[in-house]
């Protein structure tokens, strides 16, 4: 395994790999870094450029923006009490107190350093856990998958936080769309009024990129006239302070227990299907709060935090990584685009792909490894220029960012049709946005609808009895982690209610 | 000043693109990239065997050839895209057998009979494969199984496509009755003959790897001789079935595209398909190199035509 | 008791999913699969539609506090821009396949940054100018030259 790993570097370090490896984490951190700009819309603008490359030259790319951009997050998120991206939004709990404390440098390098330790210490579960996990994906049979899917639907209704019924409809949402236009199993015309738009169905990334791109967009868009004078002038004035890199890792290392075990709920977050960087860096920082002898610094520009938010949501790539690898299933929107350019290029992620690939398997774990000393490189050198990018214009960055979406939808099969669906999904998620539905939800269910309904058909086709799902033992116990998380949600949900009681509508 | 540097580089950029690029057209055909439509993934079979033919047939054709991933809807969407398309013989449309199965399958509307032919270009014949989860070594050992429990032995296959035809042909030369389940696709067939979800599969030579090291097993394979890298595979003529299956490739321009143009694409189909290292290259994919002129080629699809829309008959799935 | 944006959503949603309910059990089986293309939308939309019609009761039920007008609404949002931003964009996607994708990009970019915040001196036009023909030919060269993506040419223009 170790040789198979270094064969993965040695083949990474060639050029036509280390560039586009290098060129996303660039781009990963810039992106990450522009509030407004999440990770996932990095990756859809970086998208499209991967469709002539190697695939596994894409992949290297996505890779790194996916590495980069989890960092990249907490420069606006200690600097400007912004999140960069969702990822490091625990990231602003300490880190902005700690910039107005007069230590922006040491806020910074201490997150940047943690999210390269957390990020490597994720590396060595992804190197040796996804062909073991690869493993059990295999004996999973069709009603073991279906149940799986619906467990993460369960969880991601149930985590989102308007309303656990907003998220359900959600889910409800995405599976539909991904029923129109043929049924995956004998390609009957379904739902589609005779008309030949609606029978090409709606492609995966073209809604994605609609949904996302447009409905994050448009929202910034709303406030764009206000006064963002003041933001630009307070980050002015800003210097980062010297704040010595081994000073740093002093005091990342000082408590190794931190470190490790913010590692690996990151981690843990990241396997567990469609839940992304946002949820396990404030578990993380939850746990650390917990754990900690000093909980009351917490909120107060407190190291710890820090740590634990930065760790986790760089561990929490190598998790959705290893989560696409072994089982065919995103881990979170970002995988999820991955997912499809891995499509595109005709390499089928799922149980054998390690085996089957195994040059790009390892070239995904090498690539992942050396992002993290580029992120790193990146930081150091191009910190002061950071500074000054998280400040563009959204005006200015708008059209590009829309024209590159429409590039990554028209190239996906060359054809319009893609365009128009893109265009009209634009529509649609920002809509819903507006009337408070979560999105992420509604991605989940469009990137598991057909699969869900291909499982629950095989499933039939294989053994006509539906009890199978229940006491088939894998199958069985997921479906029941389903109903307890949809119990825990509505529990949750009530105490809640009862605690806040009214406080006016909830735009 | 960088800033009007900037913008006066930019100004000339695009101004010698523009320039370059409107230069007037209409010379001697073909002086501009020529488009294949591949209607399926980048990376599927039919992908793998057209992009390094797409390398030895632009080499003749003295203009770059794109191919252009046109996927979607069981391959309709690109079909529907090739026939819409000008014919000037800058869209070229790689094609397999399932034209002719989603047309009776009433899953499209485009008939192979709305293109021209240009060439045949290879043939990969099928292998009924079985999961090592399965105690058959045999086929006979297969058929005294499966007649003892009729409709239980699993089958996975794209319904309605060439891996649900090849195996429903078996069943029915045989005398045994299968149960088929749908798992598009080969990577999905193959995860779910490993796991031992499903019994019997189609595949083809690819999948050798997987039988020497013990995770599958070819049962027969459906070409007239043996393959001389697989010799312990027997052919299904061998066995007594009178079957030979395989799943054809080849190009064809939308209708009305004139002679001269197809007769050039046909020169350089046929130029490249002798090459060597497209030979080479088809060997990786478990398929020969089956080169037929637009003539033949014409022949060849009238007659494959019949014989799928008796098959389909037989299987009950027929639409039109 | 009145009916707020939930409400209305969750009926609009209700109706979809009822209409389309309709039309699954009307979708034909296929032979050899035990259950045809409607089983599994009928679950799904039967699910959506108990949970829509359980959002419009809820928002029936919620004793809303008497909202002194959307106006005082905390952050005053823009939503001119929006509407700009998405008809530049839908005029962007139509005029593509006619006008070719260099001149409908070029155009694009430069409209929309007018559009969110136009320029006052010559030297912010030549910026703009500049960044929309850069984007337009920047991409053209990257997909078109460097990674054979064949662009939309324009049916008008043929450019």
């Amino acid at each position: 395994m170790l040789d198979l790993l270094a064969n993965g570097l040695v083949n990474i370090a060639q050029w036509k790999y280390l560039l586009p490896l290098f060129a996303g984490t660039f781009v990963g951190v810039i992106g990450g870094s522009l509030p407004g700009v999440t990770i996932t819309m990095t990756v859809i603008v970086v998208l499209p450029f991967t469709y002539g490359l190697d695939p596994l030259a894409g992949l290297a790319a996505m890779t790194g923006v996916y590495v980069g951009g989890s960092t990249g997050g907490l420069i606006a998120a200690c600097l400007l009490g912004i999140p960069g991206s969702p990822a490091s939004i625990a990231t602003t709990f300490d880190g902005f107190p700690m910039a107005r404390n007069g230590e922006p440098g040491r806020a910074i390098w201490l997150g940047v350093w943690a999210s390269v330790w957390g990020g490597l210490i994720g590396a060595m579960f992804l190197v040796f856990l996804t062909g073991p996990l690869a493993a059990i994906a295999l004996e999973f049979g069709p009603w073991e998958y279906f149940s799986l899917f619906v467990l993460a639907m369960a969880m991601v209704a149930g985590l989102s936080e308007a309303s656990l019924l907003k998220g359900l409809i959600s889910t409800a949402i995405g599976l539909l769309i991904s029923m129109i236009g043929h049924d995956p199993i004998g390609s009957v015309p379904r739902f589609t009024f005779g008309s030949e738009f609606l029978g090409g169905g709606f492609p995966f990334l073209p809604v994605l990129i609609g949904v996302f791109a447009f409905a994050q967009i448009m929202t910034d868009l709303e406030k764009l006239d206000l006064p963002r004078g003041k933001v630009v002038e307070s980050l002015a004035g800003i210097r980062l302070e010297r704040f010595s890199h081994l000073k740093a890792n002093r005091e990342i290392f000082r408590q190794p227990f931190l470190l490790a075990w913010s590692t690996i709920v990151g981690l843990f977050i990241g396997i567990l299907p469609a839940i992304g960087g946002s949820a396990s860096s404030v578990m993380a920082y939850d746990q650390a709060k917990k754990f900690s002898k000093t909980p009351e610094r917490f909120g107060k520009g407190h190291p710890e935090g820090i740590i634990a938010s930065e760790a986790s949501n760089n561990a929490n790539v190598s998790g959705s990584l290893m989560t696409i690898m072994a089982f065919g299933i995103p881990g979170d929107a970002v995988t999820a685009v991955m997912l499809g350019a891995m499509t595109i290029h005709g390499i089928q992620s799922g149980p054998l792909f390690i085996s089957q690939n195994p040059d790009i398997a390892y070239g995904i774990y090498a690539a992942y490894i050396l992002a993290h000393p580029f992120m790193l490189l990146i930081c150091v050198v191009l910190m002061p220029l950071m500074l000054r990018v998280i400040t563009v214009r959204m005006a200015v960055l708008a059209p590009v960012v829309l024209v590159l979406c429409v590039l990554g939808a028209y190239a996906l099969n060359n054809t319009m049709q893609s365009v128009y669906v893109l265009l009209l999904f634009g529509v649609v998620g920002y809509v819903l946005v507006k009337l408070g539905f979560p999105l992420a939800p509604l991605i989940l269910g469009l990137i598991l609808g057909d699969q869900i309904e291909i499982n629950l058909v095989r499933a039939m086709m294989t053994d006509a009895d539906p009890w199978l799902f229940l006491t088939r033992p894998i199958s069985g116990g997921l479906l029941l982690a389903a109903a307890l998380s949809v119990a825990l949600a509505i529990w949750q949900h009530l105490r809640h209610q009862n605690r806040v009681a009214e406080e006016g509508p909830d735009f | 000043m960088a800033r009007t540097f900037v913008t006066v580089a930019g100004i000339a950029a695009l101004t010698g693109v523009l320039a370059a690029l409107s230069a007037p057209a209409m010379a001697q055909y073909p002086d501009r990239p020529i488009k294949m439509i591949v209607p399926w993934a980048a990376g599927g079979d039919t992908d793998n065997i057209f992009r390094p033919f797409a390398v030895e047939f632009q080499k003749h054709i003295g203009q770059p050839v794109v191919i252009a991933n046109v996927g979607g809807a069981s391959g309709t969407t690109g079909a529907r895209e090739a026939r819409n398309a000008a014919p000037d013989g800058y869209t070229v449309y790689a094609v397999h057998d399932y034209i002719h199965l989603t047309f009776f399958a009433g899953i499209s509307d485009v008939k192979y009979s709305d293109f021209e032919p240009i060439c045949l270009v290879a043939a990969t014949p099928s292998v009924l494969t079985a999961s090592a989860k399965t105690p058959w070594k045999t086929w006979q050992e297969l058929t005294a199984d499966a007649k003892k429990r009729p409709g239980e032995i699993t089958v996975g296959a794209t319904l309605g496509s060439t891996s649900h035809i090849f195996p429903a042909m078996v069943e029915k030369a045989a005398g045994l009755k299968f149960k088929y389940v749908s798992y598009d696709g080969l990577a999905p067939r193959m995860n779910a003959l490993l796991g031992g979800h499903i019994n019997l599969t189609d595949s083809n030579l690819t999948q050798k790897g997987k039988v020497e090291a013990g995770l599958l097993r070819f049962i027969a394979i459906a070409s007239e001789k043996r393959d001389p890298e697989s010799p312990d595979v027997p052919t299904l003529k061998e066995l007594g079935m009178d079957i030979v299956y395989e799943v054809a490739r080849g190009l064809m321009v939308p209708k009305g595209t004139p002679a001269p143009v197809r007769a050039k694409l046909e020169e350089g189909c046929a130029k490249a398909s002798r090459e060597p290292s497209f030979a080479q290259a088809m060997k990786l994919q478990g398929t020969r190199v089956a080169f037929l002129n637009a003539s033949d080629y014409a022949k060849f699809l009238a007659r494959i035509d019949n014989e799928n829309k008796a098959v389909m008959t037989d299987l009950g799935l027929i639409k039109k | 008791m009145s009916i707020g944006r939930d409400g209305i959503a969750g009926l609009i949603l209700l109706a979809i999913s009822l209409v389309l309910l309709v039309k699954s059990f009307q979708l034909p089986s296929i032979p050899i699969v035990p259950v045809g293309p409607g089983f599994y939308p009928a679950i799904v939309l039967s699910f959506m539609a108990v949970a829509s019609a359980l959002l419009v009761v809820q928002d029936l039920l919620k004793r809303r506090a008497p909202a002194s007008a959307g106006a005082s609404d905390a952050p005053r949002r823009n939503y001119r821009l929006v509407v700009i931003a998405f008809a530049v964009v839908g005029a962007y996607v139509v005029l593509l396949p006619l006008l070719g994708f260099r001149v409908a990009t070029a155009l694009f970019v430069g409209t929309l940054q007018a559009a969110l915040g136009r320029p006052r001196t010559a030297q912010q036009w030549m910026v703009l100018a500049a960044i929309a023909l850069g984007t337009a030919a920047a991409s053209y060269f990257v997909f078109e030259r460097y990674l054979l993506v064949l662009l939309p040419r324009g049916t008008w223009t043929g450019f």
